[in-house]
Parts: structure tokens; sequence; C-alpha cells
């Protein structure tokens, strides 16, 4: 396997644009990303795109050729990678894999979406095997109620409080005000989140991600041409994908088995933790961590999950501010989806460019001090997992 | 005049003398319960898929719940105007963890560990007034 280095990174904001296309969107993540890294559109081999399920690819999930169609007709090869949520993490892996493999020098990773109004509907098909659509149709339970069970089942076992879940949401939104790209930059008192509508029991709406348009893009490449652009490039010390174990102790259609012991979010643990095996680090050796963070509860429960802190141990550290971009377990310093929104396949992308940013020194007022190796982690329908370490 | 009962999906549930019952299946080499029915056994620690038409409930404990404060969008069925409702993750006494509707009228009497038994009742109505009827748990 080769060295792979993360070239250059570009993004346009997150928010809501009625005005732009998917392929705006894309085209303006790209063109920066280029810029960033100093190659030109025709020094692009190939592509590994996410597949969207909500705009542009002709429907088809074809994102990857809408932006090759845009950018110029090279002939270059295309992936386009459909994971659900997970589609950006898993495009940025096909795209690493290829560099790492010997199969091409330099890649563009991109993910964009422009999303409909309001919850999503989950599942994409009205099929009566398809376990979403029944778990929809005979419970009536979309994505923020099966955050709501796992919170909830958190807060009996720990004693979480619902002051506590409001805090991961301020902290959020104190970082963000930093933060160009985000969509939401104002700061949010503790009773302003409280204040806000219960959405699905215990979760308010200022404790779940809204959906936002928005795209991101990184040029990759191998660590002999990443020489010829730049001294002192950011390297991808691991990329992995995963799906979930069969013993998942959260059930995805209507039922599973009893588990014999605690095993959530098995296809986030399980990606995360091959990521740092291929790494050669350990949870403790992480700078900072972009997570996937649809609802606050994900901010208190993935860092125990992978061995950053002790379990319960994570509402402690919130409260001491050593979440924060300053403190010794900092997560989510771009502000992550909560103040970002979620633009689905967009995600993993931009985790890519807020880790780069990060290990560069290049985030401003949110910088996390001297940050050397740092994770991202996305989670998607379907029980996909990726994760992705990157180290300066 | 009764009303017309049917089921949100046909071969889900059934109700029986002695209450309800999820219908699902059993792999008869690694005992794992199914719900709904699998034509294969999907534990890959299992070598030898051998699947039996099983029947699960009535009884079991809530893992988790939550309420469900807004209309979920489509597929999901409701009547206007919405009444929020709650939900669960319930473990049978047979093995089997289950989501399902929780049937009652107070959610805050809800928690974690409450014994629960599967009961059908309507999920909402047909403009013809026929009841369309789901699985839920009601505490005991
Ligand atoms: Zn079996």
């Amino acid at each position: 396997m080769r060295d792979v280095a993360v070239l250059g990174v570009g993004m346009h904001p997150f928010g809501k644009f009625a005005d732009k296309s998917v392929t705006d969107l894309c085209r303006d993540a790209v063109v920066a990303a280029l810029a960033d890294a100093g190659v030109q559109w025709r020094d692009i081999e190939a592509v590994a795109a996410a597949s969207s399920r909500f705009s542009g690819g002709k429907g088809w999930g074809l994102n990857g050729n809408d932006v090759v169609e845009d950018m110029g007709s090279t002939g270059i090869p295309v992936y386009n990678m459909s994971a659900g949520c997970a589609a950006g993490g898993n495009a940025f892996n096909v795209g690493y894999a290829l560099v790492a493999g010997g199969i091409y020098d330099t890649i563009l990773v991109v993910g964009g979406e422009k999303m409909p109004k309001g919850f999503i509907q989950t599942s994409g098909v009205e099929e009566e095997t398809d376990p979403e659509f029944l778990r929809q149709r005979c419970v009536g339970m979309p994505g923020p109620s099966f955050w709501a069970l796992l919170c909830r089942q958190r807060m009996e076992e720990f004693g979480t409080t619902e002051e506590q879940l409001a805090k991961v949401a301020v902290k959020a939104h104190q970082v963000a005000v930093h933060n160009e790209n985000a969509r939401f930059r104002k700061e949010f008192t503790l009773e302003q989140v409280l204040g806000s509508n219960m959405v699905s029991d215990p979760l308010r709406l200022f404790e779940i991600c809204p959906v936002s348009d928005g795209a991101a893009a990184v040029v990759i490449c191998s660590a002999e041409k990443a020489k010829q652009f730049s001294s002192n490039p950011v390297w991808v010390a691991g990329s992995t994908v995963a799906t979930m174990s069969f013993d998942d102790g959260l059930p995805r259609g209507l039922a599973g088995v009893v588990p014999s012991g605690k095993s959530f979010h098995s296809e986030a643990s399980t990606a995360v933790e091959r990521a740092l095996a291929q790494a050669g680090a350990g949870p403790q050796d992480l700078d900072l961590v972009e997570l996937q963070d649809n609802t606050v509860y994900y901010e208190l429960a993935f860092p125990e999950d992978w061995g950053m802190c002790k379990p319960g141990e994570a509402e402690h550290l919130l409260e001491t501010g050593e979440t924060l971009p300053t403190g010794k377990m900092p997560i989510n310093p771009s502000g992550g989806f909560l103040c970002f929104g979620e633009a689905t396949t967009a995600m993993g992308v931009f985790q890519v460019c807020e880790l780069t940013w990060q290990l560069r020194g290049e985030a401003g007022a949110r910088q996390v001090p001297d940050a050397k190796l740092g994770l991202g982690q996305t989670l998607g329908l379907g029980g996909n997992g990726t994760a992705v370490v990157l180290k300066r | 005049m009764t009303t017309k009962r049917i089921p949100v999906i046909d071969g889900l549930f059934s109700d029986t003398a002695d209450g309800t019952r999820l219908l699902g299946s059993r792999c008869a080499s690694c005992n794992v319960p199914y719900f709904p029915k699998s034509s294969l056994c999907h534990n890959p620690d299992c070598t030898g898929s051998q699947m039996e038409d099983a029947s699960f409930g009535p009884h079991g404990t809530v893992w988790s719940y939550s309420i469900q404060n807004y209309p979920p969008p489509p597929p999901a069925r409701y009547d206007e105007p919405y009444k929020p409702y709650a939900l669960g993750v319930v473990d049978l006494t047979d093995g089997l963890r289950v989501v399902g509707r929780m049937a009652v009228d107070d959610p805050e009497s809800l928690k974690a560990g409450c014994k629960v038994e599967l009961v059908s009742e309507p999920l909402c109505t047909e403009e013809d007034g026929t009841e369309v009827i789901t699985w839920m748990f009601r505490p005991i």
C-alpha cells in the first residue's frame, strides 16, 4: 500500500440556497479544492463521488458524472458510491484505496446535496419486504425516534439529564460562531435550547440536526505526487468502511435478538477501531474528532464506545469544557452536524476538510492547539459506517 | 353495527384466544428468533439455517421508549388531528427485541424495565370507518 496525502480541500458553505443547483454547490467546492491543492482539472485522474437520493445524479445517484460533465468531460473514470448518510465517507475510502493501491495518483472525492424540506423519510421504497418501510408503516418510527430511544436508554443507565443534553448543543454553537462554512453561527443559551420544542422526547428541536444544502470536495494523491506540490501535506493514516454486526443491540427493522451484552452503533465502532488500528494509534492519541452528531446523544455515546473516555464519563467532560477545541478531548470543533445541518452525502467529505484545516493549523478561532492526529466518522442507512484518521 | 378491522400489513400478527402474537420464525439450529419471518438464518455463526414458523409474545420488558411529538413522514399513518404517541423497544421473554407502539394514555408513566404485554390496537381509521390495526405493548 502507498501513502496517501490530502492535497487540497474545499467547501461550499452550508445553508438553504433556493437559487442554486447541487451542481452549482459542487462546482464551488471542487474549484476551491483544486485551487487549494494547486492542481488543474486535467490533473484529476478519477472521481469518487457520494451518490445522492435527493438531488442531481440524474435520479440514479450519478452525482460524480454531474461533476465531470460540469467541470469538463475528460473521459476519466467515475465511481458513484451509495451508503446513505455515510456515502461521503464511503467515497473517500474508495478514492483512498484506489490511490493507496497504485491504480491512480490523483483523485477528486466529492459530495454535495440539496435536501428536501423537513424531516426526511428514511427509506426510499414502499415494499412490504423492506424493514425500514415496515417500521415506519406499522409503528411510525422515523429517524429522530431511533435516536430518542438510544438517548432515553442512556438517561436511564447513566442518569444523563435534559440539561446535559442541551449543553452539548450550547457547546456546538459556541464553536460554530467561528466557522464561516457553518449554517448556524449564533450562540444559544441553555434556556433557549431547553425552550425549543420537544421533537422526539427526550430530544428537542435544537438538539437534532436539520437538513441543509452544501458540498465538500478533496483532492488526494500519492506521496510521490504530493512532494511536487507541498512540503508538508496532511496524510491519511487510516480509512475504513464497515457494516453493522448481527448482534447489534438496536433493531434497524422491526426486531432483532435480545443481545447478550452492550453493542450499539456497531458499524461506527467497527469502522473507528479498524481505522485506528490501521493508523497504529489508540483512542487516547487523538487530538480531535469530527463525529456524526445527528443528535446531541452521539457526542456523549460515541467517545465512550471508542475508548476515548470511560462509560458514563462524557457528561462530566462536556460540563468541564474538555470537549471544546481547547479541552483535552475536543469533539466537533467545526460545530458539527448540529450547526451545519446535514447535507447527507457531503458529510464524510466535509469532515475531511475540517480535519485538514485543523491539522494544518488553519482553523482560526476554533483551532485545536497543536493538532496532529484527527478522526472523522459517519454512519448511514443500511448499517453503513466509515472512519478516517488524518495525521500531520 | 360492528367496526370492520384490518391489519396494517397482513401476516405480521394474529389475535388468539390467548392474546396477540407476533408471527415470525426461529432457526432450529441456533435458536435465533426472527420477526417478520425470514427464509434464511442471518446469524453469521450459524452454519445450518433451519427456519421454522414461530410466534412470539405476549410478555416482555421495556428496554427503552420515546414519544413521537411530531407527525412522522410517510409511509407512517395516523389520524388527523395528530396526537403524539409513545413507542418503545421491548425484550420479549422468548428472546426477541422488537419495536412497537406503547398503548398508554400517559407516556410519562413509562419506565425502562416495566412489564408489558402484546395487544392489537387501532393505528388509524380509513375513510369508510375501517380500523387499521397494529401490534402494541400495554403495561401490566
Ligand atoms: Zn441459525
